[in-house]
C-alpha cells in the first residue's frame, strides 16, 4: 500500500502546519456526521479525525499513556464579591438564594468548554510547545529542531521531542533555525549566488585542510626525533584553558568569531568597490587589518576573555578609522541599558575611568558590529534575505496564554498547564466541541 | 515494478492535455506524468488559494489575519457589517433628501478596515471557543521589567497593578534579562522576527492615560480559582435552616482539607485589603496592625520552612563539577532489611528487579534545573 498523503485533498486532515494545503483543508473542515452513522463509528471518526492534528507525530500508545480524564478548568473571581460576600448569600430565602429581579438579571455564566482539553497533556510535549511559540512551522519540524539538538530548556541542551514541559521550564530555539523556519524561501537568484559562495569556500577549506594536514606531519616528524622528557615538559607547560570553561563562554568566543567574520565581510567590500577603488596605501592598511583579525581569530579560542574583547574592539576602531566614511550607527538605546551604563563620576581614580572607557569603547564595538550582523543580505543563509515571513503565516499566528514568549531572543517560557475558563479553552484545536467530547469519549473507553 | 505510462495511449484528450499542462520543467524526474496530473480537487484548492486564501497570504495591516474573520467568499465580515451599517444610515440619510454628492466619499470610507473584535480572532472557524488572546507589548514588557528590577516592587505587588498572572511577570523579567545578556555580549536580537510576529498578534499595549475604559481593560484575569477535583460532585447537605452556611463550611463538606475560595486564588490579599477598608471599615491604624501580624505569621513560617531546607541540605554532600553537580548522602547497608528486599535498600541486590527499564516508564529527564 502506497503511503497517504500528509497533506491530502481526498481525505480532510488538518494538520499541525502553516501549509497552504493545510489552510484550504483548515477551510473544508466539518463536523462529524451524526444522523447517518452509529455511535462507535461517530468516534472512531473523530479520534481519528482529532489525533491527526493532535500528536500526529507520537505513536497511539504514547498518546493512550498520556491521556488522562481529568481536565483542568479555573474560574475567574472578583475580589470585591468575594470580600463583600461569604457564599451564605446561595442559602437564603427559602435555600436556593433570594430571587432575583428579572428585569436584573444577570448574564447566565458562559460555559466551561471541557471537551476542548481532551488533548491538554499534549501540549506539554516540547516539540508542540515549539510549534505554539511559532519558532517552527510545523510539528514535525519541530521535532527535528530539538533532534538536532537546536532546542534547550533552561538553558541545557534538550534533545528529545517528548520532553514534557514543567511550570516555569523556559525552552529557547537557535534564532537561525527559527528565521529559516519561518522566512521566505529563497529565491532562484539567491539560491544559486549561494551555491556560488560554497563553492569558493569549499575550495578554500580544501587549500586550508592540505596545507595543515603538511604542517601537522612536520610536527609530528620533528616531535618523534625528540627526547620523551621534553615531551612530557612540554604537556605540562601547554595552557588548559578550556578544562574549567563554561558554556557561557563559549558562546561569547562563538560571537566574537561572528563579528569578526562580518569585519572581513566589510573590508573585502571596502576593498572590491569599484565606484570608489581604495588607494594603494587605503589597500595596504587594509590587507594588514584584515592579516589582524586572522591572527585574533585563530587564537580565540585561547585569549583570555578582556584581552579578546579589547581586541576586537581595537580592530573596530581601526577598521573604522581607515574607511573614513564611518558613521557612528544610529543607536536605539532602551531605558534599561542607559541605565545600567551609568556616567563615570569625576571622583573615581583614573584607573577606574580609564576601565570605565575601554568598556564602553567595547561596548560601542561590539553594539555597532550587532546591528550590522542584523537582517541583511547574505546568500548563504538558507532563506530568503532580508528576513520576510512566509506566505499564510498570518493565518496561523496566534499565542496560547499558557505561553509567554520573547520572539526577539527566540525563547518562551511554560507558564502553567492550559486550563478551560467560562467561553473558552486555551488548548488550540480546530474542532467542533462536539467532535472534541466524541473522541474524548473514544478515549474514555479503556479507562 | 515501474509505474506504467498509461496517459500517452489510453486517457481522453482533456486529460494528455492537462497532463502537457503541468508537465515537469525537469525532463530528468522519474515520477511519470500521469502521477502529476492537475486533479479536479487540485484544481478547487488553486481557485481557492487564488480567490479567498489571497487574503491570507499576507498578514493584514495593522490587525490579525485569521481564517475566521472571513466569511465563505473571502470577504472580511468585519467590512461587510460596517458596509451594512453604513448602507443602513445612508437609507436613513437618502429618506431625508440631503447632499448627494457625498455618496462617493462614503464609499471610500467604506473601503478601510474598522477595528477587529474578538469574533474576528478566531484561527479555527469550527471551534469557537478558542479566540487568539492579545500578547504584551513590547513597551508592556519593558514596564513590567523596570518595576521588578529598577524600582524593586513585588511580583505580586505588579501583577495585581497591571493585571498579569504572576507567573507571566516572573517570566517576562526572566527573558528580558536574558535579552539584556544577548546584547550585552553582542550576539544579535532576532527583531525582524519579532516585529513581523507582533505585526500579526493582537497585543495589549502599557498606556496609563488611556481613558477609555474599554481600551484600559487588564491583561488577563489574576484571581483564578482553580477547580478542585472533589468539589465536581454534587452533595447534598441537609443544614439548620438558621445556619449561616459560608463559603467556609462549603468546602469542609467538599473535602476536610479543602480551604475556601478566599485563600485559594493567587491574590488573597486583595480580598482582606477591600474586606477591611470597606466591608469592616477598620482605621488604617488597625488595618496596619493586622497587616503586621500577617507578616509576623508568614515570616515565622518562612523561617521553618528554611530550616527544613536547611537540615536537608547539611545530609547531602554536593561536589561540582563543570557539567554536573553530584550529590551524595549517606546510605545504611541495614535499611534493605532482614530479607534484603526492603524498597529503602540502594544498589544492586540478589533478586530485586530494577523497574529503570520496564516498558511504559519515562526514561528521558523529566525535570532539568533552571
Amino acid at each position: 500500500m502506497t503511503r497517504k498523503r500528509f497533506h491530502g485533498l481526498k481525505r480532510v486532515k488538518f494538520r499541525m502546519t502553516w501549509n497552504k494545503y493545510n489552510l484550504y483543508n483548515l477551510s473544508r473542515l466539518t463536523p462529524t456526521k451524526k444522523g447517518v452513522s452509529t455511535f462507535f463509528q461517530q468516534k472512531w471518526a473523530s479520534k481519528s479525525a482529532t489525533r491527526a492534528y493532535h500528536g500526529e507525530q507520537i505513536r497511539e500508545k504514547q498518546w493512550q499513556r498520556m491521556f488522562t480524564s481529568r481536565l483542568n478548568a479555573v474560574i475567574p473571581m472578583d475580589y470585591k464579591y468575594l470580600a463583600e460576600h461569604d457564599g451564605s448569600e446561595f442559602a437564603a430565602g427559602r435555600g436556593s438564594g433570594k430571587d432575583q429581579d428579572p428585569s436584573h438579571r444577570q448574564r447566565q455564566p458562559q460555559q466551561i468548554p471541557y471537551m476542548a482539553m481532551t488533548y491538554a497533556p499534549m501540549e506539554r510535549r516540547l516539540d508542540v510547545a515549539i510549534f505554539r511559540a511559532l519558532f517552527a512551522s510545523s510539528v514535525r519540524q519541530a521535532r527535528q529542531f530539538v533532534t538536532h539538538g537546536n532546542a534547550k530548556v533552561n538553558g541545557k541542551k534538550m534533545p528529545y521531542p517528548g520532553y514534557l514541559l514543567n511550570p516555569g521550564d523556559m525552552f529557547q530555539v537557535e534564532p537561525e533555525r527559527v528565521l529559516f523556519a519561518t522566512g521566505k524561501e529563497k529565491p532562484q537568484s539567491q539560491i544559486a549566488e549561494g551555491r556560488d559562495l560554497r563553492k569558493k569556500k569549499r575550495a578554500i577549506n580544501v587549500r586550508r585542510h592540505e596545507t595543515r594536514k603538511a604542517a601537522r606531519g612536520a610536527a609530528a616528524k620533528k616531535a618523534a626525533n625528540k627526547p620523551a622528557t621534553a615531551k612530557a615538559e612540554k604537556q605540562s607547560t601547554m595552557p588548559q584553558k578550556l578544562a574549567g570553561e563554561d558554556l557561557f563562554e563559549l558562546e561569547i568566543r562563538k560571537q566574537r568569531r561572528a563579528d569578526m567574520q562580518e569585519l572581513i565581510k566589510q573590508v573585502t567590500s571596502i576593498m572590491d568597490n569599484k565606484k570608489s577603488a581604495p588607494g594603494a596605501k587605503k589597500k595596504q592598511e587594509l590587507r594588514a587589518i584584515v592579516k589582524d583579525i586572522r591572527s585574533t581569530m585563530a587564537s580565540i579560542k585561547r585569549k583570555p576573555l578582556d584581552e579578546l574583547e579589547a581586541s576586537v574592539a581595537d580592530l573596530v576602531s581601526r577598521l573604522s578609522t581607515t574607511s573614513g566614511n564611518h558613521k557612528p550607527s544610529p543607536k536605539k538605546r532602551s531605558t534599561s541599558e542607559s541605565e545600567s551604563t551609568a556616567p563615570p563620576t569625576d571622583e573615581s581614580s583614573s584607573l577606574a575611568s580609564a576601565e570605565k572607557k575601554m568598556e564602553k569603547k567595547v561596548q560601542k564595538a561590539r553594539n555597532s558590529l550587532m546591528i550590522k550582523r542584523q537582517n541583511q543580505v547574505d546568500e548563504s543563509k538558507p532563506y530568503a534575505t532580508p528576513w520576510q515571513p512566509r506566505d499564510y503565516m498570518s493565518a496561523f499566528a496566534f499565542i496560547p496564554r499558557y505561553l509567554e514568549v520573547n520572539q526577539k531572543i527566540c525563547s518562551a517560557v511554560y507558564l502553567r498547564h492550559p486550563v478551560a475558563r467560562p467561553g473558552y479553552g486555551e488548548v488550540p484545536t480546530p474542532f467542533h466541541p462536539d467532535q472534541s467530547q466524541l473522541a474524548f469519549n473514544w478515549y474514555l473507553r479503556r479507562r | 515494478m515501474p509505474p506504467t505510462l498509461r496517459c500517452a495511449t489510453s486517457t481522453s484528450r482533456c486529460v494528455r492535455e492537462l497532463c502537457k499542462a503541468s508537465q515537469s520543467l525537469r525532463s530528468f524526474s522519474t515520477t511519470p506524468r500521469c502521477d502529476q496530473r492537475t486533479t479536479r480537487a487540485r484544481r478547487a484548492m488553486w481557485r481557492w488559494l487564488q480567490q479567498q486564501g489571497a487574503n491570507l497570504r499576507d498578514p493584514l495591516e495593522g490587525g490579525t489575519n485569521y481564517l475566521g474573520a472571513y466569511n465563505k467568499d473571502g470577504k472580511l465580515l468585519r467590512v461587510m457589517r460596517a458596509e451594512r451599517n453604513q448602507e443602513s444610515e445612508r437609507a436613513v440619510e437618502q429618506s431625508e433628501p440631503k447632499n448627494a454628492e457625498r455618496d462617493p466619499d462614503a464609499k471610500q470610507a467604506g473601503v478601510k478596515v474598522p477595528e477587529e473584535t474578538v469574533s474576528d480572532r478566531i484561527p479555527f472557524p469550527l471551534n469557537r471557543n478558542f479566540i487568539s488572546e492579545p500578547v504584551l507589548s513590547e513597551n508592556f514588557r519593558e514596564e513590567i521589567w523596570y518595576r521588578i528590577m529598577k524600582l524593586g516592587h513585588s511580583v505580586r505587588e505588579v501583577s495585581a497593578e497591571l493585571g498579569v498572572e504572576m507567573s507571566r511577570v516572573g517570566a517576562v523579567v526572566r527573558l528580558k534579562e536574558v535579552e539584556f545578556e544577548w546584547k550585552r555580549i553582542g550576539k544579535p536580537l532576532v527583531v525582524p522576527y519579532a516585529n513581523a510576529v507582533m505585526s500579526m498578534l493582537p497585543k495589549t499595549d502599557y498606556n496609563p492615560e488611556e481613558k477609555d475604559p474599554k481600551r484600559r481593560r487588564p491583561h488577563e484575569s489574576i484571581n483564578d480559582l482553580p477547580v478542585h477535583a472533589s468539589t465536581a460532585q454534587q452533595i447534598f447537605y441537609p443544614t439548620s435552616e438558621s445556619r449561616e452556611f459560608s463559603r467556609a463550611d462549603a468546602a469542609k463538606v467538599f473535602n476536610e482539607r479543602l480551604k475556601p475560595a478566599d485563600d485559594r486564588i493567587p491574590h488573597p490579599q486583595l480580598v482582606l485589603q477591600h474586606r477591611e477598608k470597606f466591608v469592616e471599615r477598620l482605621t488604617d491604624q488597625e488595618i496596619a496592625e493586622r497587616a503586621r501580624e500577617r507578616e509576623a505569621i508568614a515570616e515565622k513560617k518562612q523561617h521553618r520552612a528554611a530550616m527544613i531546607q536547611l537540615s536537608k541540605d547539611a545530609k547531602t554532600k554536593k561536589i561540582e563539577s563543570g557539567r554536573w553537580e553530584f550529590r551524595f548522602t549517606d546510605a545504611n547497608v541495614d535499611a534493605a532489611g532482614k530479607d534484603g528486599r526492603g524498597h529503602k535498600g540502594v544498589g544492586w541486590r540478589y533478586g530485586v528487579p530494577h523497574y529503570d527499564r520496564n516498558r511504559g516508564l519515562i526514561k528521558i529527564p523529566k525535570t532539568v534545573g533552571a
